[in-house]
């Protein structure tokens, strides 16, 4: 009897054990890969979330990342690798002579629709397709939240130096301000709502216009979506076009939810509403990379528009990284950056480098360093603006982003957030 | 042929020792006693403030090892302050002694500066003869206004005419550029930093010592 | 007159020289050696070696570049980019180098100009200055290769640094720099005129005409010169001959 009593409280002690230590391991969020793991050509981590439906985008979603194959190398060094060495770019420029060959007008009326800020990549690509491929384009910009100085002057400059035309599109602040602030909370990615906007706009400007083809810049495949998605110059529709309205999602919460409130009614969300599916199958509308016909190198961007479209780089350096001329024409859009490297252990910097290291400018080393130095850098210039723009004080800022603290990704000492790997391995919890 | 450039811590010395190297000479850097006396010839580089050069000089008992070389007749070259160290004092800071062949002082370029005339003379100008005929000097077939490098504040200023070998014009103010006291040479320019006419004057160097020797 | 001096800027990161524009984007045009081998076979006046990303890394890496240089091309080197301390400055003439260009070290810490000229001569010391105009007339200095602001006024600083103890002044103007438009004149012609020890100007060239413009208008003694020279727009001696013969500007031929 007392042999059977000691056998089974050793079981249930051992089952206890166990159950602690099961709660006690680290649970990745957002469904991210337990291990953490860096590219071994660029600096990118497993951790890269690949572009998502953002309106479908809700709490607690899994995430699909980056690939690495069984060499330990990102899809972005993959395909940087077949962009080298297999894909002839003249074939490329043809086949893009040719598809814009389809769309030229000939009554002088807009024949490409092509969505962007004036940045260096949008800048050269409405240039490009203008003063060398003969096009007529109209580039349409989904206004920034809060535009940078040195951001609306590349944009007039895009214009008045660059010699294009252009349609500002601003969405009511207040919907807009709200959606942020939930997307911050709900979902710590404040740019969400943003992003919908972006994606849609090009689609739907086409739509308005009568004009059948809409040209991005760069592919994201560049960065680490599927590669498959880049043998094909056509984006895929789902990103920007829904069948179910009433349940996209804007920072976590439903357009029907937005309404029931009583605040806002259908017509507010017209900007964020994509066009059907079957309309812009009907319109024949298809929307393209340019960044598949053209060899895309972000820092040749950079030259070209400031020798054609009278971009200017910032005069300091942008905070979380070493960069003068990326991204820098919206406020809001370094707490996109800090939020990512919450999520997921990377910040601006890392993406910059990554970039960089695969187009030949700098070496993985350098990137590394460069990690190092900035990465981490919190963007403190604009903080009391985005503090405003969400309505939110700076211990709510500071508790939702704590909320967002994946455990195998950060680690708390002495009262302070750490990361436990990072690309040079001098992490918590990195083997030195 | 054995070229020494004399090691006191101070001057490019490698351009110098480049400029031997185009001609196919390995210039030794060194500031033993036996080496230097039995050097073909010797170059005295510098760049900076006399008295820190005289300092260094001084601490590794140079001054008495190069008068006892220059007895022996064979050449010496000095370069920029290696010039003006060859003088009897400068006038720099405070009166500090030199090393004494040339008899004359080490002054400032009588000059005021001020935005249209800069102070280092720091340019390219041109060298022109004054009593002696450049034939057979260190300066043989070099064509007259030939630009120089120079970069300096002071100037040595010889007594004796005679020993002037060339002259410059700074805005007008004329100055001594290049010295010759038998076999005694001393350049206020660089000639190892200036182009193929000073590499030119470097291989003149090395023919009056191969004729001495 | 003095002979106006011409300058080629090598910009360097690794292995290669680099061209930017405001000082950002470093694609590459060629290789080190090589460049400055050719320029100066053209007859040019000195070379200029700057590192470009020695403020990203924390280091300072020419010291091989400049020894291979110095074997082959005999006019002034001056070396500049991440020189911090006394020993990078005796590290960059052992190797060959005749001048230094200090910058950020020097604005964090303006003593270092007064130590370094004292110990290596007023001629060894350049002091960099890289402005960005702020309003008519006012240029703020940055540090960092153009990348931090400091705050402070670019004409008081180049007084500073005269009395400090250094030989030159290469000013580089942020806004002109790599975009071929001209050289900032207003800047250059200030500047020039306020102190007494040699200008190099630096940023904006990109054709023979801005050069010519630069000397003429102001009292600058030495123009560096980087996207004319490396996008081949003009060789060095038919930039000189231009300004000899057509615009009768003393240049050392």
């Amino acid at each position: 009897m007392l042999r059977q009593v000691y056998i089974l409280s050793v079981t249930l002690l051992k089952f206890v054990v166990k159950l602690i230590k099961k709660m006690k391991k680290k649970q990745a969020y957002f469904g991210l890969p337990e291990e953490v793991k860096f590219c071994k050509k660029c600096v990118i981590s497993n951790q890269r979330p690949s572009s998502t439906i953002e309106f479908k985008n809700e709490k607690g979603e899994k995430k699909k990342v980056i690939n690495f194959n069984d060499d330990g190398i990102c899809s972005a060094c993959v395909y940087n690798e077949e962009k080298e060495k297999r894909i002839s770019w003249e074939d490329r420029e043809e086949k893009l002579k040719k598809l814009l060959s389809q769309f030229r007008s000939t009554d002088g009326s807009y024949d490409v629709i092509v969505p962007g800020s004036g940045g260096k990549d949008s800048a050269f690509t409405a240039h490009v397709l203008k003063y060398k491929y003969g096009m007529n384009p109209l580039t349409v910009t989904w206004s920034p939240h809060l535009y940078t100085d040195i951001g609306w002057k590349n944009m007039q400059e895009w214009m008045h130096t660059g010699g294009l035309d252009n349609i500002l599109y601003t969405p009511n602040g207040i919907l807009h301000k709200e959606m942020t602030k939930n997307a911050f909370h709900n979902l710590l990615h404040p740019f969400q709502p943003f992003i919908v906007g972006q994606r849609i706009i090009g689609p739907a400007m086409a739509k308005k216009f009568g004009v059948k083809l809409v040209m991005y810049g760069e592919n994201q495949a560049e960065y680490g979506n599927a590669i498959e998605e880049n043998t094909n110059p056509i984006m895929n529709m789902d990103f920007f076009s829904s069948d179910d309205e009433m349940n996209m999602k804007f920072g976590g919460v439903s357009m029907k939810e937005y309404i029931e409130t009583g605040k806002y009614s259908k017509d507010d969300f017209a900007p964020y509403i994509a066009p059907e599916k079957k309309d812009l199958i009907k319109a024949g509308v298809e929307v393209h990379y340019l960044g598949y016909y053209l060899r895309w190198d972000p820092q040749e961007c950079y030259y070209y528009s400031v020798e054609n479209t009278g971009f200017q780089a910032n005069p300091v350096r942008t905070e979380g990284t070493y960069s003068k001329y990326s991204s820098i024409d919206d406020k809001i859009d370094p707490f996109h950056y800090f939020t990512t490297l919450i999520k997921f252990g990377i910040g601006r910097c890392t993406y910059d480098a990554a970039q960089e290291v695969r187009n030949d400018k700098i070496t993985r080393e350098e990137a590394a360093y460069l990690v190092k130095k900035y990465d981490t850098e919190f963007p403190e210039i604009y903080f009391q603006e985005f503090l405003n723009y969400i309505d939110s004080s700076e211990d709510e800022f500071w508790e939702t982003v704590n909320k967002h603290r994946s455990p195998h990704i950060w680690k708390e000492v002495n009262g302070e957030w750490k990361l436990r790997h990072n690309v040079s391995l001098t992490g918590t919890d990195d083997k030195n | 042929m054995k070229i020494v450039v004399i090691d006191y811590g101070i001057g490019n010395v490698k351009s110098i020792i480049n400029s031997f190297e185009k001609q196919n000479i390995k210039a030794i850097l060194s500031r033993d006693k036996q080496v230097i006396l039995e050097a073909d010839g010797l170059i005295l580089p510098g760049v900076g403030a006399f008295s820190h050069g005289m300092n260094n000089l001084n601490k590794y008992g140079l001054v008495p090892i190069i008068k006892e070389y220059v007895k022996t007749e064979k050449p010496l070259l000095g370069i920029c302050l290696g010039m003006q160290m060859l003088f009897e004092r400068s006038e720099e800071f405070l009166n500090t002694e030199g090393i004494g062949l040339i008899k004359g002082s080490v002054i400032k370029l009588p000059i005021e500066s001020s935005n249209k005339i800069k102070l280092p003379h720091i340019s390219w100008n041109e060298i022109i003869p004054k009593k002696i005929l450049w034939s057979n000097t260190i300066l043989d077939d070099i064509k007259v206004n030939s630009n120089m490098y120079f970069v300096h504040t002071f100037v040595g200023n010889p007594e004796n005419d005679k020993d002037i070998l060339s002259i410059t014009k700074y805005h007008g103010v004329e100055f001594c550029s290049s010295i010759k006291k038998n076999n005694i040479y001393g350049c206020q320019f660089h000639p190892e930093k200036s182009a193929e006419t000073g590499l030119y004057i470097i291989s003149n160097f090395i023919k009056i010592c191969r004729k001495i020797n | 007159m003095n002979k106006i001096r011409i300058i080629a800027r090598l910009d360097i990161k690794n292995d290669y020289v680099i061209k930017g524009i405001h000082l950002e984007g470093l694609r590459k045009v060629g290789n080190p050696n090589e460049m400055a081998i050719r320029y100066y076979n053209q007859g040019v006046d000195e070379i200029i070696f700057m590192d470009a990303v020695a403020a990203y890394y924390d280091r300072n890496s020419l010291s091989e570049i400049i020894e291979m240089t110095c074997k082959d091309v005999f006019v002034p080197i001056t070396v500049g980019g991440g020189i911090r301390k006394i020993e990078d400055i005796q590290t960059a003439l052992n190797a060959g180098a005749d001048k230094t260009a200090i910058n950020t070290a020097a604005v964090r810490n303006p003593n270092f100009i007064k130590e370094a000229s004292e110990i290596f001569g007023s001629q060894c010391i350049v002091a960099s200055i890289d402005a960005k105009k702020i309003a008519n007339n006012k240029w703020e200095v940055y540090v960092d290769n153009g990348r931090e602001p400091t705050g402070k006024d670019v004409l008081e600083w180049a007084k500073e640094v005269e009395s400090l103890g250094a030989g030159e002044i290469m000013i580089t103007s942020i806004d002109k720099e790599g975009t071929k438009r001209g050289y900032d004149l207003e800047l250059n012609k200030l500047i020039s005129e306020l102190v007494s020890i040699p200008i190099i100007s630096s940023g904006g060239a990109g054709s023979k005409e801005h050069i010519s413009d630069v000397i003429k208008n102001t009292n600058i003694d030495a123009v560096s010169i980087a996207s004319v020279f490396h996008y081949n727009i003009e060789t060095v001696d038919s930039l000189k001959e231009y300004l000899i013969n057509e615009k009768k500007i003393q240049i050392r031929l």
